[in-house]
């Protein structure tokens, strides 16, 4: 092939390179044994299910999905902050940053590819993780439901009207499509902070800052509720209301994802809903990305 | 440096343009009843420095499951001073999950309760008055967590438990029942709010037992409690005898002397 027709095939964007970029990432991920956290929660889910035999039908129920979305959001949290940061510190030191921008590879080609193999681990785990949780839940669910019935067929209490209502009650409480949206914000959610990790790691002199800063926005954009309520509307200091203003402006509202409470609680998570917070989610995605990629244009390598 | 410039311009340019989008998706969020308000920040010694921290970080569910399970280990050891503490700072947590103060009430008005009655340490006096001290409590626990969930089925049941069982007031517990049955509870529980009605005598709160007893009745509920109450209304309510269904309880057999 001649250097001009390679020139004339040459695109300054390519989905195939970033996908190419994204599955490299991928296998980079998870030969940094990614995977034994997804084990460790398997673990959790698996433990959950049966540790608290003593307590209500529906309690039981409910501390399996408490358990669950608990380890769920703060492993996941956790492997965005770290996966991410430690993606460009890691290509510096084994050299593969130089090698893949001498090629034609534009710089921002390459951090989307990152980032998009950062989300596909997190897509690919918490599907997973979905997959085995509902297994569970499942498995947990019927299980109650016939020993519920077993009880009241030895109470004669089995009339069709109680075995309607225990059927009704534990499936409300079990296994609902509302749980899987929940899921969705998880997933939502950890992307937004391999997003906002990523924009730290391009100005980050080591992985440790990048990590430690994350771990600060994750907790500013938590309490986000709880600072413009509190702070911008009630105290009156100027330098609070700075600092309050400045942490709403720079960091996103991760409590915007919080929905797995009312899933939980067995109340429905209406369409429109999640679609509006994929929305937010997407624009924070692009914003930081594109943040990223000014400051990691002008990085020295 | 042009670009990094440019990028903290882009930066603040999102964030001053994010934050009315992000009051419209909390917006959405709140209309659709699936955002709690914030924790209060009163709860943060009580629960400690991490417990609260974590909470904030959107682990609130697990945060009170845990506090729960610390509960359910205070009851097994009937500390229940150490129960009702643990029970309010996890239904201060998730107010919206009926179970929790379901639970909490039924720890304070039958189990606290309970224990203090077989206490043979205490005088009779102290024990009355600490066993109607724990029953009200728990009924304020489940007026309480009505607040947070008004007409909540589970909740209005517990009410009209405790109002029945414990501090054997009928009115207050058939208005519950028949409200817990009015949204979602068992039809069963609307039976229960009929004999509490046949308790109370007056002739507006019989006609409107017969009414509910006569429905289910038609329906084939034709359990025993219903053939006995129907009679009772029966009789009071002078029905003609040709439309009568009642039937008193058979005479409870005696136990046999050796």
């Amino acid at each position: 092939m001649s250097s001009a027709s390679t020139r004339s095939a040459y695109t300054s964007f390519s989905p195939g390179r970033i996908w190419t970029m994204a599955t490299h990432t991928v296998t980079q991920l998870i030969r940094m044994r990614i995977l034994v956290f997804m084990g460790i929660i398997s673990m959790v889910i698996v433990i959950a299910a049966f540790a608290f035999p003593a307590v209500s039908p529906e309690q039981q129920l409910k501390l399996l999905k408490d358990w669950t979305f608990g380890a769920l959001q703060v492993f996941f949290v956790i492997i965005a902050i770290a996966a991410t940061g430690l993606l460009i510190p890691r290509d510096l030191e084994d050299r593969t940053l130089y090698t893949t921008l001498s090629k034609p590879v534009p710089r921002y080609e390459y951090l989307i590819g990152k980032l998009l193999g950062v989300m596909l681990l997190l897509g690919s785990g918490l599907l997973l993780m979905d997959l085995v949780f509902s297994l569970m839940l499942y498995v947990k669910q019927s299980l109650i439901i016939s020993s519920q019935i077993a009880a009241l067929e030895k109470e004669q209490a089995a009339t069709p009207e109680n075995i309607a209502f225990i059927k009704d009650l534990n499936s409300r409480f079990g296994l609902t499509y509302s749980l899987h949206g929940a899921v969705w914000a998880i997933f939502l959610k950890a992307s937004v902070v391999a997003a906002v990790s990523l924009l730290i790691s391009c100005f980050a002199s080591s992985t440790l800052f990048t990590i430690l800063v994350g771990i600060a926005f994750v907790i500013a954009g938590q309490g986000q509720a709880l600072l413009r309520e509190w702070f911008l509307d009630k105290m009156s200091g100027f330098w609070q209301k700075f600092l309050s203003g400045a942490i709403a402006v720079f960091c996103p509202d991760l409590t915007l994802f919080d929905i797995a409470e009312p899933a939980i609680r067995g109340e429905i998570i209406p369409l429109g809903v999640l679609t509006e917070v994929t929305g937010i989610a997407l624009l924070y995605i692009v914003g930081y990305t594109s943040v990223a990629y000014l400051f990691f244009v002008e990085k020295e390598l | 440096m042009k670009n990094k410039i440019l990028g903290v311009l882009l930066l603040v340019a999102m964030g001053v343009a994010k934050v009315p989008l992000e009051d419209r998706v909390a917006a959405t969020l709140k209309a659709a009843d699936l955002r709690d308000a914030p924790i209060p920040l009163s709860l943060q010694e009580a629960m400690g420095q991490m417990a609260f921290t974590a909470a904030l970080g959107g682990l609130r569910s697990l945060v009170a499951s845990i506090t729960y399970l610390r509960a359910y280990v205070a009851f097994e050891d009937r500390d229940w001073g150490r129960v009702d503490s643990l029970m309010t700072l996890t239904t201060r947590m998730q107010p919206r999950e009926a179970m929790y103060w379901d639970e909490a009430a039924w720890h304070m008005a039958y189990n606290a309760a309970t224990s203090t009655q077989q206490r043979e340490d205490l005088r009779a006096a102290i024990r009355n008055k600490d066993f109607r001290d724990y029953v009200l409590r728990g009924l304020k626990i489940v007026q309480e967590g009505l607040v947070y969930n008004p007409n909540n089925p589970k909740l209005l049941v517990r009410e009209a438990e405790i109002y029945r069982d414990r501090l054997k007031d009928p009115r207050p517990a058939a208005e519950a029942f028949l409200l817990a049955a009015k949204n979602g509870a068992k039809p069963f529980y609307e039976r229960m709010g009929a004999y509490e009605l046949v308790k109370l005598g007056e002739p507006p709160d019989l006609q409107q037992a017969y009414e509910i007893l006569k429905r289910h009745y038609d329906k084939g509920f034709r359990y025993p409690s219903v053939l006995r109450d129907l009679d009772i209304l029966e009789r009071k309510l002078n029905i003609p005898v040709g439309q009568r269904v009642g039937q008193p309880l058979p005479p409870s057999p005696q136990p046999r002397r050796k």
